[in-house]
């Protein structure tokens, strides 16, 4: 039987619609409906994984914008991040539109929690053409990032061998990496950035 | 630590401007798709064909395949008949809550646990909510509510809602009491308020549109009818007289999706495993505590009480007070008992409309406690003076019309 101090709690948050309940479905056989609209978990669903003798809670937290709540399913999310300090993080963003969940990851990040990625739905990403580029990400924000397809069951392990590897962030070395070489003008093509980054100074 | 919103998402423009490159766009069918079922032109005919073949898919396989070619056969060619010459002493007691009236000739009108309760459970309400969750899974999964909810917006602004509270109205559809949870994505105390107290109201759950159109199949499109024009109308009175505010809001439509066969089946199976387990027992319990307060004869003096208020002001025979009680248990089981009442077709549409809309159903009730007592106390208060003006205006509609 798995002792108490090889227990974690992870907390799975991200934009509605983004694939948290279907990951939780994955990860712990639970029953959390699954839909294709924002707004499908109103509610809190925990769910248990026990993997060679550790123990981890699951939470599936409804989905946020920010958390600056606006309705009350984002109020329960604010409550429930609030109420576990201690809880390890699961950021899940959808890998079709990384740029709508970083917000909120950001705001999640900003809390301190030990944290790592799920960049969810990468089949779809995949289809549609979209590459992120996995290891800068994870160099930015300093923290784990794995891809998985909730729906194909991919990346399912690495994603709880992530939860060891989960780091509290620091938000200023993210700042300081992501404008780090160069400053992002606005408008400008990261690519051509990459391209100088070369001889600028750190 | 933390930085202002402003900092944020420009650090949010620099990290996905360094890890995000898309690809050529290239049209894709569900784009299209996408982009057509959410234009007014052609968006909105396209939302009168899904709910219209829903509707008719609804009562032809559920109604008239399963249940009226199969079910209402056995049930009453062969089960009733069976259980009223097996069952042992006709006129005892036990034949009555069990077996019901020895003289019936359907399960309806029967009303005993084992006729009328396995019928309702089993020959109608399951097939009804099978069928009716089949189609329902196939919008939620499919991404098409988002796209209703856009096409709703306008209209659902006029009642002190917006667009997105078409997504409880619909589910209330399957059954009131997810949809009572649903409303918590709604923004403000006003929107939630409003759509809970006219879920309560006006929205008949599965099991009831089923039972309807199996038992008083000439009557369903007046009352939805009168359902419909009830949520619109209140909905404005409420939108003006509740403080706050309706603020304008994003809906974030995502792509059409393939629903996932092992999804559906899921939800499929979880909606019946909650059928049996929840739904079932509470049949059985309604007709139970029916025909008890039946024999001890507190249906008949509750009756007689009541008479002045159903005879006069809403225009109905006062033996729809049994019916009635048993509605806040189950309103299948309650509009099951009422099609067995003599009454004319007008005041069937009255009573039916009046079980509707008198109160929540107990698990619904239930739901509406969890989500906050203080919203549930001003919600009843709002319906009870709704349904006293609402079934008194269509009684005096019926009186105009010369039908009542």
């Amino acid at each position: 039987m798995a002792a108490h101090n090889h227990r974690y709690t992870i907390l799975m948050m991200g934009n509605p619609n983004v694939g948290k309940s279907a990951l939780f479905n994955r990860l712990t056989g639970a029953n959390a409906v699954v839909s294709n609209y924002p707004g499908t978990t109103v509610d809190v669903t925990r769910g248990f994984l026990r993997k060679e003798r550790l123990e981890y809670e699951i939470i599936d937290v409804p989905g946020a914008y920010s958390l600056e709540a606006r309705d009350a399913a984002e109020e329960v999310a604010v409550r429930i991040l609030g109420g576990h300090p201690d809880a390890v993080v699961m950021v899940v963003l959808d890998a079709t539109r990384v740029e709508r969940g970083l917000y909120l990851a950001l705001e999640v990040m900003e809390h301190g929690n030990p944290l790592f990625v799920a960049l969810n739905m990468i089949d779809a990403a995949r289809e549609r053409e979209v590459s992120v580029d996995v290891a800068t990400l994870q160099e930015i924000l300093g923290v784990p990032v794995v891809p998985t397809s909730a729906v194909r069951g991919e990346g399912m392990l690495d994603l709880v061998e992530a939860v060891h590897r989960a780091q509290p962030p620091d938000i200023a070395a993210i700042e300081a990496r992501a404008f780090g070489e160069v400053k992002c003008p606005a408008g400008e093509r990261p690519l051509s950035i990459a391209g100088t980054a070369g001889g600028v100074p750190e | 630590m933390s930085i202002s919103p402003s900092r944020r998402w420009e650090l949010v423009d620099c990290i996905a401007r360094r890890t995000v490159s898309a690809g050529a766009c290239r049209p894709t069918l569900g784009g299209v798709l996408g982009e057509l079922t959410v234009k007014p032109l052609t968006g909105i005919p396209t939302a009168l064909a899904v709910l219209y073949a829903f509707w008719s898919v609804f009562g032809s396989f559920a109604g008239a395949l399963v249940t009226d070619g199969f079910m209402v056969r056995i049930f009453d060619g062969y089960w009733l008949p069976w259980m009223q010459a097996v069952w042992p002493d006709p006129g005892s007691v036990h034949y009555f809550l069990f077996v019901g009236d020895p003289a019936a000739e359907t399960c309806f009108e029967a009303f005993g646990m084992l006729t009328s309760g396995l019928f309702v459970s089993f020959g109608v309400v399951l097939p009804a909510i099978l069928v009716f969750y089949l189609m329902m899974t196939l919008l939620e999964d499919s991404g098409y509510l988002p796209r209703l909810a856009v096409l709703m917006d306008t209209l659902l602004h006029k009642i002190g809602l917006h667009g997105y509270a078409i997504v409880p109205a619909i589910l209330g559809l399957g059954c009131n009491v997810p949809a009572v949870t649903a409303t918590r994505t709604l923004e403000t105390r006003k929107q939630r308020f409003i759509m809970m107290t006219l879920l309560a109201l006006f929205i008949p759950c599965g099991a009831q549109l089923g039972i309807m159109l199996q038992a008083v199949p000439d009557t369903v499109g007046w009352v939805l009818l009168y359902l419909l024009i009830g949520f619109v109308v209140f909905g404005f009175a409420l939108s003006r007289v509740i403080p706050g505010s309706n603020p304008e809001i994003l809906i974030d439509v995502p792509p059409y999706r393939w629903p996932q066969r092992t999804n559906v089946a899921k939800k499929l199976w979880n909606k019946t495993r909650g059928f049996l387990t929840n739904a079932v027992p509470f049949v059985m319990l309604g007709i139970l505590i029916v025909n008890v307060l039946y024999l001890t004869g507190f249906i008949g003096w509750l009756a007689d009480l009541a008479a002045p208020l159903f005879v006069t002001w809403f225009g109905v025979p006062k033996e729809t007070v049994g019916p009635l009680l048993a509605a806040f248990l189950r309103k299948d089981l309650a509009v099951a008992q009422l099609s067995t009442i003599p009454m004319t077709p007008y005041q069937m549409i009255t009573a039916v409309v009046l079980i509707s809309i008198y109160f929540p159903c107990v698990a619904t009730f239930a739901m509406m406690v969890r989500e906050g007592p203080r919203q549930l106390l001003a919600a009843m208060g709002v319906l009870a003076v709704v349904v006293m003006i609402y079934g008194g205006l269509i009684h005096a509609v019926g009186i105009l019309l010369g039908v009542a």
